[in-house]
């Protein structure tokens, strides 16, 4: 096991380092717009362009350039400065990161619980009343944009502009260490909204994982030895369903972490996505490269930490 | 400038600047001309300056973050909502008058030598640094202030096309520039190599001419880029909330989330024209404009500061309409035809292409009259010079005449150009670069619509808008035919502001950030420039410039569509007043609570 985490792990900084030479790529060798001149601003004097390209190094052969660049991620964690308030990236990144943590697992948790919940009653009593209302609804809240849900769950129940004023709105995020009860208030609203999408494609997936695995041998076996439904679903059945879901689980949780734009922006939490997408509406090319390296980074360690849990999860996986 | 990232125009405001600044020396003298708006609408000239309450903290909720902080590099109406409260620059606009300066840090008008070659300008006393510096500002400030505009760790936009006449300005690079003398403490001159005093004066109302002090900034300064900004220090009634070492950036300021402006302890009232109500001003950064709208105006103790959604501003003006501010003269957006390059270095094509051009169409799509008037040349509304170029109606000339176009003069235009037919029959596919997002990305679809109603095979190329400006529109060398989405907004309340660098052939920048997108160089039009550039007198210059205008719409020289209006947004128990100068946003200098 340990040597299968090892190689996982080195295949994850593998994939980093190859994020990381594409990201250069994309904004060093192929950029949309010159640097310099971003930095320098708009009809700028062409000798203060040079003394700026000159600073940024990019006035260097691309092999220096990159090879710079490369260093000072890897071995300084050093992703640059914003263009615009000069602020590291490194820190706008670690500032941010509290939020999206909030958001995504929050978010993850709520999605889990209200999708495997809803997966496995369906599951029990297919094309039941229950069944269909409950695969219709998550039809529709698959098919719900969540920049349209967002708003939606703004106005019906915010306490600033809603109709009926429960919660506390946009701009009302304020971090765990500060203030835990209006944390936890904050988020109520943003958890839903980001928790509904995926709660419904995770109810879908559960019920036809539960639904195959019910058929299994193995769950006939359970109930010919006399255990009860409720131990035979939950202990056998759903533990043998809940690998695809975990698949996924990963995958969502490090692309969330990593793009949550549209959830941050709506209800004005300063997270990751909002950084990435206001960096890109300005090429504000370093703070683009550092959130896209560390969204790679959660998708990896997610990734990894999705494939530990099949071992404890399935007694049938075993890692060599 | 452009409209949403400010660029550069190379202004000389001329010896008027003197004869206005002794003009409304007194505060009752202003005359506005804000421009009108629908009956229950604010407007800057509707909005009391005095008699404001005492106290309170406003909330502003920005959907967008500061570009630069730093005065010296700030060059964006964002930026300029701080730099207004914090900085004092040596001449500055009180909010509704975007006509006449008046003395800022500064005590009297700049002193003008016959050979316009040196200007002395007195300095007023009694102006204080906020903490950690507090000393009182001297001469020796604002020229380390000019000094630094020059530093490429800083990167000031236009140090380079206003204050190059300086002796020295040229080759330097952030240390002392030979033309800037400080006889005394409380005196600047500047000592110039050509007689371009009107210029440099004219510039002088931008931020980098606020004070900064040498020993505190040199080592912040000298880091790559500069760190000033995050710890600039104050001559206005407000200053960046920071920690005792003076640090703003994560205390008073948090890209991206907030921004905090305190009360400078240090300032004198006597020494400053701005009433400065408010106790505290807490910017939120961020959100969703259309959530950002709704809380404004929901909402107490709230104002929006940068452009609201659409959907916002129909919502302020059915049911909120006392809580809205129009405010006229926000600039301008035009259709650039590249006069150089391509089928349009044919007149009577541009011509053809302005008559049949749906004006009214793309003014719709950027919100309808509310927001925009048609336009019908190039200087807009605010602007001295305005009424003698024709006012709304512009220039009679039969393709200015059918603001929705009109195809049968678009066709003698064609056939003049050599198009029997009335549709183009080159080869040549024209290539249009705009901008996405809305409603940019309408107005060229509408502006691409026209081209091919005449005939012409396009090729329609949306991008961001940072890059349209910084690899196409803007890059000589791309030869882009056809950018639908510029515009233009002025540095200075003088018409050389708003025509001088769109348009003139003596700035066309082929090696590097070029803003005469459309290539215009016709001889007649520079020589007449040069000319109006040394006219003297607010009346003569607005002639001299009005007359310049028509000779641009007569050559056609681009296809002009929207002169822009400003909305601004704010909660019943606000009492917002907006700055002309700075399109119309709110001026937390003169706002208050109710």
């Amino acid at each position: 096991m340990a040597r299968y985490i090892i190689r996982r792990l080195l295949w994850g900084v593998g994939l980093l380092i190859i994020v990381s030479a594409a990201t250069f790529v994309m904004f060093r060798v192929f950029p949309t717009a010159d640097p310099a001149k971003l930095r320098a601003g708009r009809l700028q004097d062409h000798r203060v362009i040079a003394a700026i390209r000159h600073d940024l190094g990019l006035d260097k052969p691309i092999l220096t350039q990159f090879w710079i660049y490369m260093k000072g991620i890897f071995l300084h964690f050093d992703l640059g400065y914003s263009y615009y308030s000069t602020a590291p990236v490194k820190t706008l990144i670690l500032n941010r990161l509290s939020a999206t943590v909030s958001l995504v697992l929050g978010g993850a948790v709520v999605w889990l619980g209200s999708g495997l919940a809803v997966g496995i009653i369906s599951a029990r009593k297919p094309r039941s009343r229950l069944d269909r209302f409950s695969m219709g609804g998550a039809l529709v809240l698959v098919s719900a944009p969540e920049y349209w849900l967002g708003l939606l769950a703004l106005f019906a129940f915010a306490s600033d502009i809603g109709k009926v004023k429960i919660f506390p709105g946009s701009g009302s995020y304020v971090g765990l260490t500060s203030d835990p009860v209006k944390w936890f208030t904050s988020l109520i609203l943003p958890w839903l909204v980001v928790a509904a999408s995926n709660a419904a494609v995770y109810a879908r997936l559960m019920r036809s994982s539960l639904i195959e695995t019910m058929s299994e041998d193995y769950i006939r076996t359970a109930r010919a030895k006399g255990l009860s439904e409720r131990r035979v679903v939950l202990r056998h059945g759903a533990r043998g369903a809940i690998n695809p879901i975990l698949t996924i689980l990963g995958l969502d949780i490090g692309v969330l972490l990593g793009s949550a734009i549209l959830v941050e922006t709506v209800f004005d939490i300063p997270g990751i996505g909002r950084l990435n997408y206001d960096a890109i509406t300005h090429s504000d090319f370093p703070i683009v490269q550092g959130t896209v390296l560390i969204a790679a980074l959660f998708i990896v360690v997610a990734n990894i930490v999705v494939d530990i849990a099949y071992a404890y999860l399935d007694p049938r996986v075993r890692y060599s | 400038m452009t409209r949403s990232m400010r660029t550069v125009a190379l202004v000389a405001l001329a010896g008027v600047f003197a004869l206005a600044l002794a003009a409304c020396g007194s505060s009752s003298s202003s005359s506005s001309s804000s421009g009108s708006a629908p009956s229950g609408v604010l407007t800057p000239a509707t909005e009391a300056q005095s008699g404001g309450k005492r106290g309170g903290t406003l909330n502003v909720l920005n959907h967008e973050d500061f570009e630069h902080i730093d005065p010296g590099q700030s060059y964006f109406s964002i930026d300029y909502e701080a730099d207004t409260v914090t900085s004092r620059p040596l001449y500055s606009y009180k909010p509704d008058n975007f006509k006449e300066p008046v003395p800022d840090m500064a005590s009297g008008v700049p002193q003008i030598s016959a050979d316009k070659k040196t200007i002395t300008i007195p300095i007023r006393h009694g102006v204080h640094f906020s903490p950690p510096v507090n000393r009182e500002v001297t001469s020796a400030d604002i020229a380390y202030a000019l000094d630094r505009g020059a530093n490429p760790n800083v990167g000031n936009p236009y140090f380079g096309a206003y204050f190059n006449s300086i002796v020295g300005a040229k080759t330097a690079t952030g240390g002392p520039i030979a033309g800037i003398t400080t006889p005394n403490k409380y005196t600047i001159v500047f000592h110039l190599t050509e007689p371009k005093a009107a210029t440099v004066i004219g510039a002088l109302v931008l931020p980098l001419s606020a004070p900064v002090p040498e020993e505190y900034a040199k080592k912040l300064d000298a880091k790559k880029p500069s760190e000033y900004g995050n710890y600039q220090v104050a001559t206005g009634p407000y200053m960046w909330k920071a920690d005792s070492s003076g640090k703003i950036l994560g205390v008073g300021y948090q890209p991206g989330k907030s921004a905090t402006l305190v009360r400078n302890p240090n300032w004198n009232a006597s020494t400053d024209y701005r009433p400065a109500y408010l106790d505290q001003i807490n910017i939120s950064i961020g959100g969703d404009t259309n959530v950002i709208g709704r809380q404004v105006l929901e909402g107490s103790n709230m104002v929006q500061n940068d452009t609201p959604a659409q959907a916002i501003v129909k919502l302020a003006y059915e049911k909120f309409r006392s809580q809205l501010e129009i405010s006229s003269g926000a600039g301008d957006h035009y259709v650039a035809l590249n006069n150089k390059n391509g089928p349009f270095k044919n007149v009577d094509l541009r011509k053809a292409y302005w008559a049949v051009l749906d004006r009214k169409a793309m003014d719709k799509a950027r919100g309808g009259e509310l927001v925009s008037d048609v336009m019908t040349h190039f200087i807009y509304p605010e602007i001295p010079g305005f009424e003698q170029a024709g006012g709304p109606a512009g220039p009679k000339l039969d393709f200015n005449e059918h603001p929705e176009g009109d195809m049968a003069v678009a066709e003698k235009y064609m056939k003049l150009a050599g198009y029997p037919s009335g549709k183009y029959t080159g080869s040549a596919t024209v290539q249009v670069v705009g901008s996405t997002g809305s409603p940019a990305s309408e107005d060229a679809q509408i502006a691409n619509q026209a081209l091919t109603s005449l005939g012409f095979k396009t090729k329609l190329n949306l991008v961001d808008q940072s890059v349209m400006y910084s690899k196409y529109c803007g890059v000589v060398s791309e030869k882009i035919d056809v950018c639908p989405n510029v515009g233009w907004l002025a540095d200075f309340g003088d018409p050389e502001a708003v025509l001088s660098v769109p348009f003139n052939g003596e700035y066309i920048v082929n090696n590097g950030t070029n803003s005469n997108w459309g290539l215009v160089d016709v001889k007649k039009i520079n020589k007449a420039m040069k000319a109006a550039e040394l006219v003297v007198g607010k009346q003569a210059r607005a002639e001299a410039w009005a007359k310049i205008d028509t000779e641009l719409v007569e050559e056609a020289v681009a296809a002009p569509y929207d002169w822009s209006k400003q909305p601004n947004i704010e909660s019943k128990n606000v009492a917002g007043v907006g700055d002309v100068a700075n399109e119309g946003s709110w001026d937390y200098s003169f706002t208050s609570l109710k």
